[in-house]
């Protein structure tokens, strides 16, 4: 196939989004762009998986492809849209109780529908999917793969000297495959610049706390920008944008509901191929506040020196969405889920039993005991984020609804 | 009765006899679930290492109650053997992040959800790097320090460089022999068969070291006299996870295969490597935990897979079964990679799904027997 005939799907998406004037439609459409012109004129693309920020490739100019954001952006043109590389994986062997994400990643790869890595990285958590997909994905590709040691119990002493340890180590993989050497002012101006985006990034959670919600849904673009772009001025326009609106609409007294009757954390990823969900929920008068995604408080990266920028990027590289939770013991999870219910006022828990996730579905059973003594609503219904085929648009709306009409509204 | 039968018999109970007579002297047991705990230091402290399993468990309800149905039936047994009280004896628990199931496993002895027999109960996760390098080493070997300081200072014990040293004498003096042992199977005709050598290994992990080798020693022995095996259909190496069971190869012996080596967890990956007896103890303790042959929990896949293919060819074996719990995701794609590498080298090779406890047998026999067509001499 002509390289220019490949991902059409995206190709597709990088047109329309290309014309839109939106910040966020500009900061989707230059990464786009990006991956297409490095994909086409061979240049080196890195597999950012999803909790790897991406400062560092700004800073060196190498283009980052997270594929698992690969793969959520075909989901909201179809709904199926993973299932044939899902079921390549499956067919290739690849055990079907596996992530889906990662099976796609996996498909996409042998099916040739995502352009193939120069380099790999990922930290050593949040799972084992993650953890053993990529060593798949290396052995497929030959990819040379750099993983980030991740203590599996954090302080500030010897476990976060280790984890900075491992950035150094990052920065140097990432020179020696790229042919790049790493610039300190420009990576200085990079993180004031991605500085800035998570400050409106966090901004943006935090006007979420009001009831009523301005705007539905968790606040998603900081973690765009993270996976896309951190350190451009493009990204940072994109956040800013959607903290703009935010505070537009809360002067303008809009809100995201007409009657605002419950409020619930959706803790966890949304159902990517079901963008109507939240939309449904709304309807009656169901707000979703906050998520795994727009749950983030990383400070800011201390710019004086490099040492300082390195501790400052390993840092926040441990404040990822599901990275935060997912490196250590089911607490780190518990914790924040308890924590956004208070902060964000929410009535009730929903759960999403995303079948590969099996270390967050180990922390359901302690998190329902501790939601139980306080009173807190909780439902867990089991629907994978990247494959309609377990749980349907109707059948998720069948088993939300009744929870919400028998507990949560009733409450 | 002979020292080979008795190193069959703790297999097939959770106690034995070897941790009766230890406890009524007032010994102590600690719990481990994974060949990445450095037993050496338990030992060291004059404590019994115990690899944990659920052997005998015919249900898993009440495990159900904080795992789910995305849970390997490992640990849901386990977790069930646990809340039901058969692990009283132990005097602690060790984890680390082997996988997710377990990790989450050992949360809910950390949150109280299984009763302990005394408090305050010896809890500890280890943190093992997933990565083989320098850095890992020198993590590990910290590690190892504050592992070494904790059961001291819960003990009240004091784990001198001596005993240390003693202890990996000990435990290298294990390997040792069950090196010999797999020598015996390298044979055309060994004198032993792979559900023998799975029993033993298991027994390996449910008494003193030094109870152990001086069996171990004997069935040496014993094996030296017997007959060999003859007659079978295949030569295989059995990969996979957690295989605590030695009735599963048995079910591939009675169809006619031979299992005449492993890449398990119960096998080559917990006794191939030694530790260095002339270096500091911890320092040796670490380099050899973080570079022995890794399992899919570590991301150094290519070593794994040239071990493999060093063992097929060293054990002269005609095909591969990768053995695998449902819902194990490292050997889920482990054994896909598995196949592919063997089939690159000309290898036959199939993964077997299986839960813990003995289900599905007629399904598994077939499968086996029609690997077996396909591979048979």
């Amino acid at each position: 196939m002509e390289q220019q005939q490949k991902y059409p799907v995206h190709r597709g998406l990088y047109e329309v989004a290309k014309t839109l004037e939106e910040p966020f439609y500009k900061m989707l459409s230059t990464w786009l762009g990006g991956v297409f012109e490095a994909a086409d004129q061979g240049k080196p693309i890195l597999f950012n998986q999803f909790t790897i920020f991406s400062e560092l490739t700004t800073a060196l100019g190498i283009q980052p492809l997270s594929p698992e954001l690969w793969q959520v952006m075909c989901l909201q043109l179809n709904p199926m849209a993973c299932c044939e590389s899902i079921d390549a994986a499956q067919d290739a062997g690849i055990h079907p109780e596996l992530c889906s994400a990662n099976k796609a990643i996996i498909g996409d790869l042998m099916l040739e529908k995502i352009p193939p890595p120069s380099m790999v990285v990922l930290p050593t958590f949040p799972c084992d999917n993650s953890k053993i997909t990529y060593q798949t994905v290396a052995a497929i590709t030959g990819a040379p793969t750099y993983f980030l040691d991740c203590p599996y119990w954090m302080d500030e002493g010897e476990a976060m000297d280790y984890w900075v340890q491992q950035y150094k180590g990052l920065i140097s993989f990432m020179e020696e495959h790229s042919g790049k050497k790493l610039d300190w002012d420009r990576m200085k101006e990079v993180a004031e610049e991605s500085n800035r985006a998570m400050d409106y990034w966090i901004e943006s959670q935090e006007l979420l706390k009001r009831r009523p919600l301005p705007v539905n849904g968790p606040a998603v673009a900081g973690y765009m920008a993270g996976l896309t772009s951190l350190g451009t001025p493009e990204a940072t326009a994109a956040v800013k944008s959607v903290r703009d609106d935010m505070l537009a609409k809360m002067e303008a007294g809009e809100t995201a509901v007409p009657d605002e009757k419950a409020r619930v954390v959706w803790f966890y990823y949304p159902v990517f191929w079901d963008g109507g969900l939240s939309a449904w929920m709304a309807e009656q008068g169901v707000v979703i506040p906050v998520g795994l995604v727009g749950y983030f408080n990383s400070g800011p990266i201390d710019t004086t020196s490099p040492e300082s920028i390195i501790r400052g990027l390993a840092r926040r590289g441990l404040e990822t969405p599901m990275g935060r939770q997912g490196r250590g013991v089911s607490d780190l999870w518990i914790e924040d889920c308890l924590n956004a219910v208070e902060q964000w006022k929410a009535d009730a828990v929903i759960l999403a039993g995303h079948p590969g996730c099996k270390w967050l579905r180990g922390c359901y059973g302690l998190f329902r005991d501790i939601a139980r003594e306080r009173g807190i609503p909780v439902t867990i219904y089991d629907v994978d984020l990247f494959d309609p085929r377990l749980t349907s648009a109707e059948q998720s709306r069948a088993i939300i609804g009744e929870y919400l009409e028998s507990v949560v509204l009733n409450k | 009765m002979g020292a080979l039968q008795d190193l069959m018999r703790p297999a097939t109970f959770i106690m034995n006899p070897y941790i009766d007579r230890w406890k009524e002297k007032g010994g102590k047991v600690i719990g481990y679930f994974c060949t990445y705990v450095p037993v050496e230091v338990i030992h060291a402290a004059g404590i019994m290492p115990y690899r944990i399993r659920a052997t005998g468990s015919t249900t898993s309800e009440m495990g159900d109650l904080y795992t789910s149905h995305l849970t390997c039936t490992f640990c849901r047994h386990t977790m069930d053997q646990a809340m039901k009280g058969e692990y009283k004896f132990l005097d602690g628990i060790v984890a680390l992040f082997s996988c997710d199931h377990i990790r989450r496993m050992f949360d809910a002895w950390r949150y109280g959800k299984i009763e302990v027999p005394h408090s305050p109960y010896y809890l500890r996760c280890l943190s093992v790097p997933f990565k083989v390098d320098d850095l890992a080493v020198q993590w590990m070997k910290g590690e190892i320090e504050r592992f070494k300081q904790s059961l001291e200072s819960h003990f009240g014990v004091t784990i001198t460089e001596e005993a240390l040293r003693q202890s990996i004498r000990t435990y290298n003096e294990k390997r040792r022999l069950l090196m010999n042992l797999y020598d015996l199977r390298k044979k055309e005709e060994p004198p032993i068969s792979g559900t023998e050598a799975l029993a033993i290994l298991i027994a390996s992990t449910a008494m003193f070291p030094e109870e152990f080798n001086q069996l171990l020693r004997q069935a040496l022995d014993e094996l030296g006299q017997r007959e060999g095996i003859s007659g079978y259909r295949a030569r295989l190496l059995l990969a996979g996870g957690e295989l605590d069971n030695p009735d599963y190869i048995k079910l591939i012996e009675d169809l006619g295969g031979l299992v005449v080596s492993d890449f398990l967890c119960y096998g080559t990956r917990d006794f191939w490597d030694l530790v260095d007896e002339d270096s500091e103890p911890v320092a040796a303790l670490a380099e050899r935990y973080i570079e022995r042959i890794s399992c899919p929990r570590m991301v150094n896949y290519p070593a794994r897979d040239e071990f493999v293919k060093n063992l097929v060819r060293d054990f002269n074996a005609d095909g591969i079964i990768v053995q695998r719990l449902m819902y194990c995701d490292n050997w889920g794609c482990e054994g896909a990679r598995t196949q592919w590498e063997a089939k690159k080298n000309g290898v036959p090779c199939m993964v077997l799904e299986r839960e813990y406890v003995m289900s599905a047998v007629g399904q598994m026999r077939t499968r086996v027997q029609a690997f077996l067509e396909t591979v048979g001499r």
